[in-house]
């Protein structure tokens, strides 16, 4: 696609095209808010219909924007004279895909959802929350400016923790949503660090301003590395120079962000947590739109990263995709599985970012929403069923786990066959979407030129295989070979049924869009798909453009495909044929992959610990130290009234009533002589005339 | 003069007898022995002015002064006497030791 | 005459409650109620009446509803004359204070229903409070100022001492002797500098802010004159009086270590006082230190800007942890607001317009999110006498609406966008990024304090609302905990309201402040660097 054919509309009034994408934003807002205040009856319905209504909006604009023109809106939010904030809607060829992607998903689970969660007590209240996640969701895909973005991202996260908290009379439940909240949060702080960087650098927030758009470059482009220092010039024209390792760290700052939210390494451990929130809420929100909020964002601010920072993108990307895939390996749990193979395939969106296969990863984040979603939808019809199942016959078993399940392909047909197209998609093989995309990022990984990039390359390529390991262990786990349920209960009948209609609906609508020809006319190679071509690259001055090379480009699909078709089969030898076992559970790879890397326990252990011990020794601090010092200061101060008191009363005092004192004593010394006795004043006062002779005599 | 018995002589009589007198007033118990001690101590002087007169070979004076003293003693003796009588009645005692009712 | 009546008409009608009969006490809290309606209607009058473009601080032609009158004057003979005027007026640094103490005084006068003994003596300490804090955002003569600035000391004392919880006695004398700890200092430095200015009109010894804040009316050679190069104590006299000063102030913010009353004032007093202890109480000391050190002592502001970051940065982190270990909700909510207003020595430290004006709008948005929390803190006490957060679990399936509130405020509070904390801490923490006069790290640190504020208060959550319903007290406690009346929802909703539409239009508090702000910041950074050159000239 030509970028010079792209009209750019910058716009202070409110276009069709703008309307129609406020309209898509607000309106599950005012879903929200109807639910919330007014709490209808029918709030399923008119959630499901708002979101409607809010989909062919976004269609409308995907229509009328798509590869013809950029529409920018921009409101003077915030003017304090030395501060000016603007917010807006920016419209562009990834914020219009994003926007149908979104709403299209959204609906669909809403739909889905009115079965799934019927009989739920709080049934209103999951309808009025989803669509205050469609609205912060939709503000993120939409915003035009950094700071618009970390608004409506944090309002994501909040979302992201009311759902998960659903049901929040579950002890684990509680525990996740404010886990989740918090590791995102940690993201959230780094993320506006390098928003206060860029802020204070180039006193705008503008993504347009900052990162260019339609070809223009905009300022980050515009700087310059020189010898160590970055030199730029900010919005009002001032040059300004800095040590370059800003850039780096601002870069890497605002990835940390994406690092919270895409849940990769080393802030991954939120997302399996959050599987505690109902299924359909784990195939929207940690599956399909929020978790790739970050991969978004990586590749918004894509400008701003040097090539240390894409580096470092790549290894993390990389490293925590075959992380993920090795821990999905073992789970038993059904949607533990899913929720490390998406953390896995968000690894493969962020490496594919790091080694600047930018159009991949963004290829991949939308065939991946799709049948991750059918993934998480078609695992929540299953857990639906063996949940009425335990229900109706009061049993005490986990629904969600993969031991106690096989053979349900019989009974569950349409389940099957839809989660059957999205594993094959998730796998990565021909004639399926994710082939496509992921297919791309390989063939960039392989045709990295950097030193370090074959590392990449190799730990990708070992992660395909093992997704597809993992995928069709799951497969065959549940959907073939006996029931295993049934072994435990033998007196009870626990078959199951297909569900109904608005869950199944949904589902085969995901699975369309989970074969190449949604994409691709071309079933076997992806830059000729319409995504790939529309989505343009943006303009990097840091790092050159990647080439694939033709020998990756001929020979890595065809690798993947073999290692990918191999492991299946060796899936189905293990699982549905029973003959062949890997590792013992004893044995410490089992372990390690069993409890995810020992991360939980690590941060347990050591953050959460540490930070508790700390916040304990502050407040001993704080009752013994500070404020015993304040009341150590009384108390002495009480005891140094006590001495003065003692010395007032027994010295000062003292003093007064010794005299006092000593006359009475005196006076009682003569009243002694005071007898009446008439003989003795008489010898008395011989005695003393005497005594005045003698004296008298002597002196 | 007065046989040739020096004053020295009599003024030590005197001086016994006002020790005795002295003495009685001091230690007696009973009121009446101590007005006879009074009564002792007054007739040592009486003697000492007797003999002072004696030897004062003008005037006399001596004499004069030891009828006053002596009628003064009597009129003390009286005035004494009604005092313990007086004593007696309201006491029921003559014992000084047990009249102590001065000291208030 | 507006600023006037604002303050006088609580004293009338204490002195109106004062004379009724004490069978007439069930009216007292309604006429408390009728006089904080009035005063907010006042207030709202005056920010609809109040001009943007006039910066004020400096400058007594653009304060705005001045009354100046001359109060006490006194020829001294050879002393010169003694000259005390009643002087007050509002500017952007004051307004928003102003208003937001109407605001909480309203509620706090909502929150009153709860007490239920002696209720003349405390409805008139608090209208008397009321009035002593109306007249310390208002005057603008330093002896005016200082009256009111005690006055507050008295009734709250009071107020604490007997209607307060179980160790009200040791935090009310500990509240009082902190507080007067640094008002004794103040005052030293209030004497010196009346020795040291002149109105340049009368030419009389002042105590006027206003003739203070401009160097050409300092007398020759006296001990704040910026030209005179005595020392005390081997520090420059105006370095000196601007840390007394700051001090004095930061007891009331307060900074760290300087805290400890704070938790035991709020624990200890009851909800209504609590909430105007964190809603108001607090900001005097942020809006002393703005209008007063920041004002006089330009060069002490740049001078010790370091130190005041640190102090900042550490009241952030040590308040967040200190919640963190809080076992007592109510204890929790105090240590929360030495940590959120540790972003207000921040802002003010930054010297830069986004960082006070950040500061700024923290306390007017904590000041209404404390009140909200400490009146949702007494909504559960109320009920059963006891807040440890160890003795509720599932709070939210027997108080639905109660724990709507307590999530807005919660999440107002730990800075979800969209409520007024957020953009207050962001500007705190962007204009302390930008600043030349602390490092970048502070701002970075300062960010990790609102991580903790997120532990904090979803921890909390999780203990006491989520999970399954378990009281301490069992059924009794479960009869009791009924969910917010009619009453509470009147004064809970203005302010969550308030604080989502602070957050979404915080131009409605900056466009009224940014003149000012402005104003300050230049002539600070302008002035107060003069001065400096001047000092380190003087002592070299």
């Amino acid at each position: 696609m030509q970028v010079e054919s792209i009209k750019l509309i910058e716009t202070q009034h409110i276009t069709t095209v703008i309307g129609a994408a406020l309209g898509a934003l607000l309106l599950p807002l005012l879903s929200f808010l109807i639910i919330g205040f007014i709490k209808p009856r029918k709030s399923d319905w008119l959630s499901i219909f708002f979101s409607f209504v809010s989909f062919l909006l976004s269609v409308y604009c995907f229509i009328n924007t798509w590869n013809s023109e950029i529409h920018h809106f921009t409101w003077q939010w915030l003017n304090t004279g030395v501060i000016k904030l603007n917010a807006g809607i920016k419209i562009d060829n990834l914020s219009s895909l994003m926007l149908v992607l979104v709403t299209l998903i959204t609906t669909l689970v809403l739909i889905y959802s009115t079965e799934y969660m019927k009989g739920e007590k709080y049934y209103n209240r999951y309808f009025a929350h989803l669509s205050l996640f469609m609205f912060s969701m939709l503000g993120v895909v939409l915003a035009d400016s950094l700071l618009l973005i970390y608004i409506f991202w944090e309002l994501v996260g909040f979302s992201s923790y009311l759902l998960i908290g659903f049901w929040f009379d579950r002890d684990s439940a509680a525990a996740a949503n404010k886990k989740a909240f918090i590791v995102n949060r940690i993201g959230d702080i780094a993320f506006f660090v390098g928003i206060m960087i860029l802020f204070t650098q180039f006193r705008t927030l503008d993504l347009s301003a900052l990162f260019g758009t339609a070809g223009k470059a905009g300022l980050i482009q515009q700087s310059v590395v020189e010898n160590g220092m970055w030199k730029f010039v900010d919005v009002f024209g001032q040059a300004k120079t800095l040590d370059s390792w800003m850039l780096t760290a601002a870069g890497l700052c605002i990835f940390a962000g994406a690092v919270a939210k895409s849940a990769q390494f080393p802030l991954h451990v939120w997302l399996p947590d959050a599987m505690e929130g109902p299924t359909s809420v784990s195939s929207l929100i940690h599956a399909a739109t929020m978790v790739a909020a970050g991969v978004y964002l990586t590749a918004r601010v894509y400008p701003l990263f040097n090539p240390d920072a894409l580096t470092v993108i790549a290894s993390i990307g990389a490293f925590t995709a075959f992380m993920a895939a090795t821990i999905a390996l073992t789970q038993n749990d059904l949607k533990k599985v899913l929720a490390y193979s998406t953390i896995s395939q968000l690894g493969f969106m962020i490496a594919a970012l790091g080694i600047g296969a930018w159009q991949a990863a963004l290829f991949h984040l939308v065939t991946h929403a799709f049948f991750k979603c059918l993934l998480f939808l078609g695992a929540g019809s299953v857990i639906h069923q063996l949940h009425h199942v335990q229900h109706k016959h009061h049993l005490d078993f986990d629904p969600q786990d993969m031991r106690l399940m096989g053979g349900l392909r019989k009974q569950m047909p349409v389940t099957y066959l839809v989660l059957l197209v999205a594993s094959l998609s998730l796998a990565g093989l021909p004639l399926f979407s994710g082939f496509l995309s992921k297919d791309l990022i390989l063939i960039g990984a392989w045709s990295g030129e950097k030193p370090g990039s074959t590392i990449v390359a190799v730990l990708l390529s070992v992660t395909s295989a093992l997704t597809a390991f993992y995928i069709f262990r799951m497969i065959f786990k549940v959907f073939w070979a006996e029931n295993r349920l049934q072994k435990t209960v033998e007196n009870i009948d626990v078959s199951v049924h297909e569900s109904g209609k608005s869950m199944t609906i949904p589902m085969v609508v995901l699975a369309i869009f989970s074969l190449f020809a949604a994409f691709s006319i071309n079933p076997l190679h992806g830059t000729h798909s319409w995504i790939y071509e529309g989505l343009i690259v943006p303009l990097n001055s840091f790092s050159p453009k990647i080439q694939y090379m033709e020998f990756a480009e001929s020979w890595v699909p065809i690798i993947t495909v073999v290692l990918a078709v191999a492991m299946i089969l060796v899936a189905r030898f293990a699982y549905y044929k029973q003959k062949m076992t890997f590792l013992s559970k004893q044995s410490f790879l089992y372990k390690f992959s069993y409890n995810a890397w020992y991360f939980d326990k690590l941060y347990n252990s050591v953050i959460v610990k540490s930070v508790v011990l700390l916040a304990n020794s502050i407040r001993w601090f704080d009752t013994n130290i500070v404020d015993g010092f304040v009341n150590g200061t009384a108390s002495v101060v009480q005891s140094l009234s006590a001495i003065v008191d003692w010395i007032d009363r027994n010295i000062v005092d003292g003093f007064v009533n010794g005299i006092a004192a000593l006359a009475g004593r005196l006076g009682n010394l003569i009243r002694g002589f005071q007898t009446g006795r008439v003989q003795q004043y008489m010898a008395l006062g011989v005695f003393g005339l005497i005594l005045i002779i003698v004296l008298s005599y002597i002196f | 003069m007065l046989n040739g018995i020096p004053l020295e002589h009599f003024v030590i009589v005197s001086a016994v007898l006002f020790s005795a007198g002295l003495f009685s007033v001091l230690s007696r118990k009973n009121a009446i022995m101590i007005l006879i001690g009074i009564e002792l101590m007054i007739n040592a002087g009486i003697l000492n002015l007797v003999v002072f007169g004696a030897f004062d070979k003008q005037k006399n004076e001596g004499q004069v002064f030891a009828l006053f003293a002596i009628v003064l003693a009597a009129a003390g003796v009286a005035v004494a006497l009604a005092i313990i009588l007086n004593v007696y009645r309201q006491f029921k005692t003559v014992e000084p030791n047990q009249v102590e009712e001065m000291k208030y | 005459m507006t600023l006037s009546i604002l303050i006088f008409l609580p004293i009338a009608f204490m002195i109106l409650v004062a004379l009724l009969p004490s069978s007439l006490n069930h009216t007292f809290k309604y006429i408390t109620l009728a006089v904080s309606i009035v005063q907010l209607i006042i207030a709202g009058f005056m920010y609809t009446h109040f001009n943007h473009s006039l910066p004020g601080v400096f400058n007594e032609q653009t304060f705005q509803f001045v009354e100046k009158h001359s109060w006490i004057n006194l020829n001294l003979g050879t002393l010169g004359k003694l000259q005390i005027q009643y002087f007050l007026g509002v500017d952007g640094i004051s307004i928003g204070l102003l208003i937001l103490s109407a605001f909480v005084m309203a509620i706090a006068a909502l929150a009153s229903w709860e007490i239920k003994t002696n209720e003349k003596g405390y409805f008139c300490l608090f209208l008397l409070l009321n009035a002593a804090i109306m007249g310390v955002f208002s005057a603008l003569d330093f002896f005016l100022f200082y009256i009111f600035y005690e006055l507050m000391l008295l009734p709250l004392y009071f107020l604490i001492g007997i209607w307060g919880g179980a160790r009200r006695e040791y935090a009310s004398i500990k509240f009082f002797l902190y507080t007067l700890l640094g008002s004794v200092f103040m005052l030293l430095v209030i004497i010196g500098l009346y020795f040291s200015v002149k109105d340049p009109v009368t030419g009389a010894h002042t105590f006027d802010m206003l003739s203070m804040m401009n160097p050409a009316n300092y007398v020759q050679g006296s001990v704040f004159d910026i030209h005179s190069s005595t020392l005390l104590f081997g520090v420059s006299p105006r370095l000196l009086a601007f840390a007394v000063l700051f001090i004095a102030f930061a007891i009331k913010v307060p900074i760290v270590p300087l805290h400890t009353w704070l938790p035991d004032a709020h624990v200890e007093a009851p909800t209504p006082i609590s909430i105007i202890l964190a809603g108001v109480l607090l900001k005097i000391g942020g809006y002393g230190i703005i209008r007063i050190c920041m004002g006089i002592f330009p060069d002490g502001a740049i001078y010790f800007s370091w130190v005041i970051g640190l102090i900042g940065v550490v009241s952030i982190i040590y308040g967040a942890m200190s919640a963190l270990a809080a076992s007592d909700l109510k204890r929790l909510i105090a240590y929360s607001s030495v940590s959120h207003m540790g972003f207000v020595l921040l802002g003010i430290a930054s010297l830069t317009v986004e960082g006070i004006s950040g500061a700024m709008f923290q306390m007017i948005s904590h000041g209404v999110l404390s009140s909200m929390l400490f009146f949702l803190v007494g909504v559960i006490y109320n009920r059963v006498h006891d807040r440890d957060i160890a003795n509720f679990r599932g709070l939210y399936s027997q108080m639905p609406t109660y724990s709507v509130f307590v999530f807005i405020a919660f999440f107002a509070s730990l800075g979800l966008p969209g409520f007024s904390a957020f953009i207050a801490e962001a500007f705190s923490l962007i204009g302390a990024f930008n600043s030349n006069s602390i490092p970048r790290w502070m701002a970075v640190v300062g960010a990790v304090g609102i991580l903790l504020g997120a532990a904090y208060f979803l921890w909390t959550l999780q203990r006491m609302f989520f999970g399954k319903t378990r009281f301490k007290g069992g059924e009794e406690w479960q009869s009791q905990l009924s969910d917010v009346n009619t009453r509470e929802i009147i004064a809970l909703s203005p302010m969550a309201v308030v604080a989502l539409v602070l957050g979404i239009m915080p131009f409605l508090f900056f466009d009224m402040s940014n003149s000012a702000m402005v104003e300050l910041v230049n002539s600070t950074l302008k002035s107060g660097s003069l001065h400096l050159e001047t000092l380190s000239k003087l002592l070299n």
